[in-house]
């Protein structure tokens, strides 16, 4: 038995068009040492200029973190030698950091669960260092970009915990906007500490685990390394207080240089940037940003219209989604029926990159007008997926590319028309009781039509177009 | 009295080709036996000028200290570890000069990263000053001093660390101003100890220096520690107050002299002195060191070879090659003070020193405070001594900064100071200098040109061959 304590230390890079201490652009996978200029290079004689933008998208964070802003914030210089930072000191914020105290929840496996946040910090990206071949090269287009640090307490109990709270973490600063939150490509990064210690001893000896490319990796990672902290106490051996590197391809966590740690980080205050104290005019331009978090949307999706977990998840998890979902409902749609498209047939539609949620080919109205046709048996649940289709390539409303494109059950206008005609002319009595006035004979030749198609055809077109072939207009 | 030039004359200097080639081989004469440049190129400059905004500094030419940004020029901050690099940008204070249509003409020698008070510690070479050869010119802004004093320019562009303007311009019997901290932007001056340094002026002539300070003076977007300054007093009404030190010690009879000079020439100006003491005075050395070593130990952290500057030849991983290149690029002087800094600056340890000298210096901003409610400026000598010898009978590094006491204190409070010549003793300058409230630049200058009515500027050692001028 042992109690375990996992805080984490998250990295997001914010969303800024340009790097937080100069007006380089700030972007992923160009080529290298493309975004650079004498500040980002820390070339003799330049300064710092921060960026507004980041500002505001830091205070905005730890609003939808419910942390304590600072009234006066200040940077400090985190010193230490490493190519990849030009100046060898990081920018960044020690004695007063834009947020503290805050606390954010999201749904651990046995329930709602509250994590406390220590600090929430900002400060400049390092460059990238690649090694090989006996060379190191270096590429700083990331360096200078804005960073963005969340530091929790140490609150979970498990690596799964730790995922799902990382999972709903990159919801929220999604649908914040102040992160893309793409831990593959290292925009939102993740670094663990864990400590074991016997049941009702606090806290035990703190071990780091870097190198946590995605949201799996850290419960692995913390799995792995809870497993063997609790047999080194079992056993009675000590645990050393060190940084460990997770390596994927052997599972297991490996110590880190040791080089490497021990830094003495001789922080003091950035002299090149004055304090900012925000106004209120920032304070309300910020508050003005803030949106619904995601769990929020979660609880009011369960509550409202009484989806499913799973399905309110999913809607809520992503903005641009659960915008798509809200603007349907107003529309007139079933929320329901709505949800279940959106996570059906819109979701496969983006996944095949032919509609997207953020950038609309198919807007609310239109698929809210769809669904309520298809809740309606105007158009069966197949031709509404065809229609949807149809409305993701080109646009158009449900009622015109019905009208347009009769719907067919597989079969075109023309092939439905021919078949139909093979049917009167096979038929001719039938055919010539109907035009009498016996509307009940019109069911032998749809008969003959489901027959021919293998039940393919749909029914309202048959009917419609058999009608006009015999020449009987019933609204007439 | 502008140098020896009218404004006109220095105007045709930068005329057209032929003036400037001229030009230049003057310059090259006059700067053999003084070494106060450690790039001269006059077309290079002219070429770089970005407009023609100011009548009164267009075509006028000047020299910037090699450790502030002028794009296409060297940038070495006096240290072997950059002695390859060119800058790619201009300095914020450059570019407005260049702007205004003032033609730099190259760079000027100087203390390694403005570590020092004799010019005798840069990399390069040790400039002389034009007073006598045997003589320092002062530092960090040796070079900028020499080449104003021996009339090459009519001003310079020098950095105030510590009194790196004010002290070589007293050595050369020209003016220096330290500016408010904030209201001249430090983009492009390569950053020593980045809270307590301003750009600043070296000319011989005040009105020079207001025209050149109302030019370079202002925000600068890519410095956020500027801003925009309501110049306190621009007009002068009734006699100003005078304070004084009332036990001030130190000063060589020379300097005395001078300071009683000075007074005199107050009392006949109708203006009222008032003593006082600044108890913090006494702790400004240690404090200022203490502080000025832990920025500079973070501030040279990037000069490491790997980007640009020198790079030591090792094939040895990055580590050690790091290591090497900061081992052969820097002088004892800088890594002394590096080290220092970082002592200062360690965990556990900023209590006892860092954040005491911060202390000081709060106090110290206080006193001023408490002085300026009741004083208009500040008088103080610049430097206990006079232009000392160079080499091994001059001062050791320990004593010159102790002799740093009279500057470091508006730097420690970031206070304007504009230090003046007040007469000549022995043959050589004597410097004094006025402390003034915030933003009081204006009425430091204008104080200033009344006591050089009183106590007129000396003839300057003038080096500019007038022959070859003559020449055509
Ligand atoms: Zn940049």
């Amino acid at each position: 038995m042992t109690d375990v304590f996992i805080g984490l230390e998250i990295h997001i890079q914010l969303l800024t068009r340009s790097k937080v201490f100069c007006s380089c652009p700030s972007g992923f996978g160009e080529e290298p040492n493309l975004h650079v200029c004498p500040v980002c290079l820390g070339y003799p004689g330049v300064l710092p200029a921060l960026n507004r933008r980041a500002l505001e998208f830091a205070y905005l964070t730890g609003l939808a973190l419910k942390c304590t802003m600072a009234k006066r914030i200040h940077f400090d210089r985190k010193n230490y030698f490493y190519p990849d930072m030009a100046k060898n000191y990081q920018i960044s914020q020690f004695h007063a950091p834009v947020g503290v105290h805050g606390n954010m929840d999201f749904d651990a496996e046995d329930g709602r669960k509250t994590i406390r946040i220590h600090d929430i910090h900002l400060e400049e990206d390092a460059g990238k260092m690649i090694h090989g071949s006996g060379k190191s090269l270096l590429d700083y287009n990331r360096a200078g970009s804005s960073l963005l640090e969340i530091v929790t307490e140490p609150d979970f109990r498990s690596g799964r915990e730790a995922e799902l709270f990382l999972q709903e973490f990159r919801s929220l600063v999604r649908t914040v906007g102040v992160c893309d939150g793409n831990m593959e490509e290292g925009s939102l990064r993740c670094d663990a500490n864990v400590s074991v210690n016997k049941p009702g001893k606090g806290l035990g000896t703190k071990v780091e685990i870097k190198n946590l490319n995605s949201s799996r990796f850290v419960r692995k990672a913390l799995e792995y390394e809870i497993r063997r902290q609790s047999r080194l106490l079992r056993t009675g051996r000590a645990i050393i207080q060190e940084t460990r590197l997770w390596d994927e391809k052997r599972t297991r966590t490996e110590p880190m240089r040791s080089k490497e740690e021990a830094l003495d980080y001789r922080y003091f205050p950035e002299p090149d940037l004055p304090p900012f104290c925000p106004d209120e005019q920032f304070i309300t331009k910020v508050a003005d940003m803030l949106t619904e978090l995601p769990i929020s949307r979660y609880d009011r999706y369960r509550e409202t219209w009484e989806l499913n977990e799973e399905t309110a998840r999913y809607l809520a998890e992503d903005v641009s989604r659960a915008e798509f979902f809200e603007q349907s409902v107003e529309q007139g749609a079933d929320a329901k029926l709505a949800a279940s498209w959106i996570k059906g047939e819109l979701t496969k539609l983006q996944a095949k990159g032919e509609f997207s949620f953020s950038r609309r080919t198919v807007d609310p109205q239109g698929f809210s007008s769809l669904l309520r046709l298809t809740d309606a048996g105007e158009i069966t649940a197949q031709q509404a997926k065809e229609v949807l289709q149809v409305m993701a390539e080109t646009g158009g409303d449900p009622q015109t590319i019905i009208k347009e494109r009769v719907i067919t059950g597989g079969l075109d206008e023309q092939q439905l028309r021919d078949l139909a005609s093979a049917v009167i002319s096979q038929y001719p009595d039938t055919s010539a009781q109907i035009q009498g006035g016996n509307m009940k004979a019109l069911g032998f030749l749809m008969g003959s039509i489901m027959k021919e198609t293998g039940g393919a055809a749909d029914p309202k077109a048959s009917r419609r177009i058999l009608l006009e072939l015999l020449g009987i207009d019933l609204t007439k | 009295m502008t140098g020896i030039r009218e404004l006109s004359q220095w105007r045709s200097l930068t005329r057209d080709g032929d003036s400037r080639a001229r030009y230049q081989r003057m310059l090259q004469r006059a700067d053999r036996d003084i070494a106060s440049m450690l790039e001269i190129d006059v077309e290079k400059g002219f070429s770089s000028v970005l407009g023609q905004n100011s009548p009164h500094l267009q075509g006028i030419p000047f020299s910037v200290k090699d450790n502030i940004a002028l794009s296409g020029f060297s940038f070495t901050c006096g240290s072997k570890i950059l002695e390859p690099l060119v800058s790619p940008y201009h300095a914020g204070a450059v570019q407005k000069l260049l702007s205004a249509g003032a033609v730099p003409v190259g760079k000027a020698n100087m203390d390694e990263f403005g570590m020092g008070s004799s010019t005798e510690n840069s990399a390069f070479t040790v400039t002389r000053n034009p007073w006598d050869l045997d003589r320092v010119p002062g530092g960090s802004s040796g070079g900028s001093a020499a080449s104003v004093a021996a009339g090459l320019v009519p001003f310079s562009l020098g950095s105030d660390t510590g009194g790196s303007v004010r002290q070589p311009a007293a050595f050369c019997g020209i003016y220096g101003c330290k500016p408010t901290y904030g209201r001249v932007s430090r983009y492009g001056l390569a950053a020593y100890a980045s809270s307590l340094e301003t750009i600043g002026i070296l000319s011989a002539d005040i009105s020079m220096m207001e025209q050149v300070f109302h030019c370079i003076s202002g925000t600068d977007e890519r410095d956020q520690t500027t801003w925009e300054a309501v110049p306190a007093y621009q007009d002068e009404q009734g006699s100003p107050t005078a304070a004084v030190i009332s036990d001030l010690e130190g000063m060589d009879p020379e300097i005395r002299r001078g300071y009683e000079r000075t007074l005199e020439a107050m009392k006949s100006l109708g203006w009222k002195i008032t003593e006082v003491s600044l108890k913090s005075l006494k702790y400004a050395m240690p404090a200022f060191y203490t502080i000025a070593c832990a920025e500079a130990s973070s501030n040279l952290a990037r000069y490491t070879g790997i980007r640009y500057g020198m790079r030591h030849s090792t094939s040895a991983a990055q580590e050690e090659m790091v290591r090497m290149t900061r081992e052969e690029g820097f002088s004892a002087e800088v890594k002394l003070r590096v080290l220092l800094g970082t002592y200062v600056l360690r965990s556990g340890f900023q209590d006892q020193y860092y954040l005491k000298a911060q202390k000081i210096r709060t106090r110290m901003k206080q006193e001023f405070d408490m002085m300026f409610s009741q004083a208009d400026v500040l008088l103080m000598p610049v430097y206990p001594v006079q232009a000392f010898k160079a080499g091994d009978e001059g001062m050791t590094p320990m004593q010159q900064k102790v002799a740093d006491r009279y500057t470091l204190p508006a730097n420690l409070a970031g206070l304007p100071a504009v230090s003046f010549p007040a007469g000549i003793e022995s043959g050589l300058p004597v410097g004094m200098q006025l402390l003034g409230p915030s933003c009081s630049e204006e009425r430091l200058f204008s104080l200033i040109r009344k006591l050089s009515e009183v106590i007129p500027p000396p003839e300057l050692p003038v080096r500019l061959g007038a022959e070859e001028e003559a020449d055509d």
